[in-house]
């Protein structure tokens, strides 16, 4: 066979491989398969989402003010969940359909769920599928309600914390939230009010350019 | 994982440098092949030299089952190399187009610059012309728009056209390829026999 | 499968050597594409080249005119790198390079026209230019040509790369018998 092989002219050599690559593609059908994840045991065991690949709600925050939009935003809860509240310019994957979702491997992907347990089940699927920049929202949705939406200002808060519960606030009327008004003054004055304020409403959603992401690039085609 | 340069292993000023070693070997190949001679090339359309078939047949089968294996194994990420989208009417009327200069001038694009570089006038000429084609297009361009934006389809690939797999697409063009060469080569006999042309 | 070819005459040193297998040679151009798409994720190209030359060429005399067309824009970028910065461009220089390096060692850089022999220079000339201009035009009415195209949307599968490539041979044989003069 080999010797068979050897004394084919140079293209007849090559017309044979390609022949064989070419039947062998027919029965290994699709080079991809989007549902499947290799991972290895020991890599697992020791695979665990890191501070480092944590996001925390002020620093998305701040990139969403400042409109950066070098990442894609995942939300991981339910269609109803979603539809009713979501961080803008989030979209709405679910995890079973992470994989051959449109996401790209070389993406800055931050996910969210309501707390960190969705996400960082979801982190270890696009990770164990060589996805590169795969990040959580630390807290999740809950964490951004908390800090971002409805801010409090402790009764007994210094100074320093009231100055940066100002700043707070510009942040979260960005966001249409509703900071729990405690402002200096009314500490000092009415200190003693005890009746908690009604839980604010969830900001409506604008509808914001969600997936609108132009981009303003060249090309590659000829 | 590939490419390399989507992952961001080197940054956009290195792609350059990589771009000028490709383009060398893309060029040497070219050149090898006697691509950059407008004979040969126009020959393919008379049949008695099938080159340009060849070639261009070996190297797509070439690339595309590098690009197959390569995604199978886990290497590389497929959905990643740009593809362009499809417009289909522009792209076939483009096509045509294409193929009427290719006969009368006898060089594409690529295999001019090559031709040019060794030396060949006729090469040249057809590079400015090219430049000037591309000038009245860009020139009408607000009149084509229209058409030139028309009957977009999107990054559709033939295994999603088609509704069939990856692989079988794959066996297909290897066997469309074997065939076409068979013949190729079978053609180029019998007409060298008949004119008393030689097959280069 | 290809015949080997004797020459009649003693092989000098400065002969043109006779030109690749083109199936090897074809393997080798496939292995040059596969680097590309491995090592950038796309493929080759040249006519985008001669497109943002033209398009830097139009926007250096008439700046104005070029902003106002989609065409020069999409080619001069949004103003934040230098167009001539480009990566077919520089491909292109490289494809300049290898032609010569690639003739240079099998001795086939020669001054002349490549012509059939029922046809004067000159009309060879005016060929060759009207030829550009329609493969220009055309390939950017495709938006992409022989390499850019039917080489790299060939190999990626791409419905439009198919499509296209049959209709440059459907194109070129329609046309052949028109121009046969030229050639045979």
């Amino acid at each position: 066979m080999k010797e068979w092989f050897m004394k084919l002219s140079i293209s007849k050599k090559l017309a044979m491989v390609a022949a064989l690559l070419g039947i062998i593609a027919l029965f290994i059908a699709n080079p991809t398969d989007d549902n499947k994840i290799y991972v290895n045991a020991k890599e697992m065991a020791l695979s665990t989402v890191k501070d480092q690949d944590k996001i925390e709600v002020m620093t998305l925050a701040d990139w969403l003010i400042k409109e950066k939009s070098d990442f894609t935003l995942v939300d991981l809860r339910n269609e109803k969940e979603y539809s009713e509240y979501n961080i803008p310019t989030s979209v709405n994957i679910k995890m079973e359909d992470l994989l051959g979702s449109g996401l790209m491997r070389n993406q800055k992907i931050i996910l969210y769920g309501n707390d960190d347990i969705a996400a960082a089940q979801a982190w270890f699927v696009l990770r164990s599928s060589n996805y590169k920049g795969v990040y959580i929202l630390s807290g999740g949705l809950n964490e951004w309600k908390n800090q971002i939406l409805f801010p409090k200002l402790a009764l007994n808060a210094t100074p320093e914390q009231t100055a940066a519960f100002e700043k707070v606030k510009q942040i979260s009327a960005y966001f249409g939230g509703t900071p729990q008004l405690a402002t200096a003054e009314q500490t000092t004055t009415s200190a003693a009010s005890t009746i908690k304020p009604a839980i604010p409403a969830m900001p409506k959603l604008s509808t914001p350019a969600v997936g609108g992401k132009a981009t303003k690039k060249k090309k590659e085609g000829c | 994982m590939m490419p390399y340069f989507k992952f961001d292993y080197f940054g956009f000023d290195f792609g350059l440098v990589v771009a000028f070693i490709i383009g060398i070997g893309f060029g040497f190949a070219l050149e090898r092949g006697g691509f950059g001679n407008a004979r040969i090339l126009a020959a393919q359309f008379y049949f008695y030299n099938m080159r340009v078939l060849k070639v261009m047949f070996t190297a797509i089968v070439t690339a595309m089952l590098g690009l197959f294996y390569f995604a199978w194994i886990g290497w590389l990420d497929l959905s990643l190399v740009y593809v362009g989208d499809t417009y289909i009417l522009p792209q076939i009327v483009g096509g045509l187009m294409l193929g009427m200069g290719f006969v009368i001038g006898g060089y594409c694009p690529g295999t001019s610059v090559v031709s040019a570089s060794t030396g060949r006038t006729d090469g040249f000429v057809y590079l400015l012309g090219i430049f000037f084609g591309i000038f009245v297009f860009g020139e009408m361009f607000p009149l084509l728009e229209g058409f030139y934006n028309s009957t977009p389809m999107g990054r559709v690939t033939l295994p999603e056209f088609l509704g069939i797999s990856h692989g079988m697409v794959v066996f297909l063009v290897v066997a469309m390829a074997l065939g076409a060469f068979a013949a190729a080569e079978w053609g180029e006999k019998k007409i060298a026999k008949k004119s008393g042309r030689g097959v280069e | 499968m290809i015949p080997k070819k004797e020459k009649s005459h003693e092989e000098k040193h400065f002969e043109p050597k006779p030109y690749s297998n083109p199936y090897v040679t074809g393997f080798g151009l496939g292995i040059v594409l596969l680097a590309a798409f491995l090592i950038m994720g796309r493929g080759l190209g040249a006519s985008g080249a001669v497109s943002t030359l033209v398009a830097v060429g139009v926007d250096k005399i008439a700046p104005e005119h070029a902003a106002n067309n989609n065409f020069y824009k999409e080619y001069l970028g949004d103003g934040t790198t230098n167009p001539l910065k480009d990566w077919l461009l520089f491909e292109v220089l490289g494809v300049v390079a290898g032609g010569f390096i690639s003739g240079s060692l099998a001795h086939r850089i020669k001054r002349t026209t490549e012509k059939g022999p029922n046809v004067s220079v000159k009309t060879r000339l005016i060929y060759a230019f009207v030829g550009g201009t329609i493969m220009g035009f055309g390939a950017k009415m495709a938006r992409g040509c022989t390499s850019g195209l039917a080489l790299t949307g060939g190999s990626l599968l791409s419905l439009g790369g198919w499509a296209f490539m049959f209709a440059v041979f459907g194109g070129g044989y329609a046309a052949a018998y028109f121009v046969r003069r030229q050639w045979l």
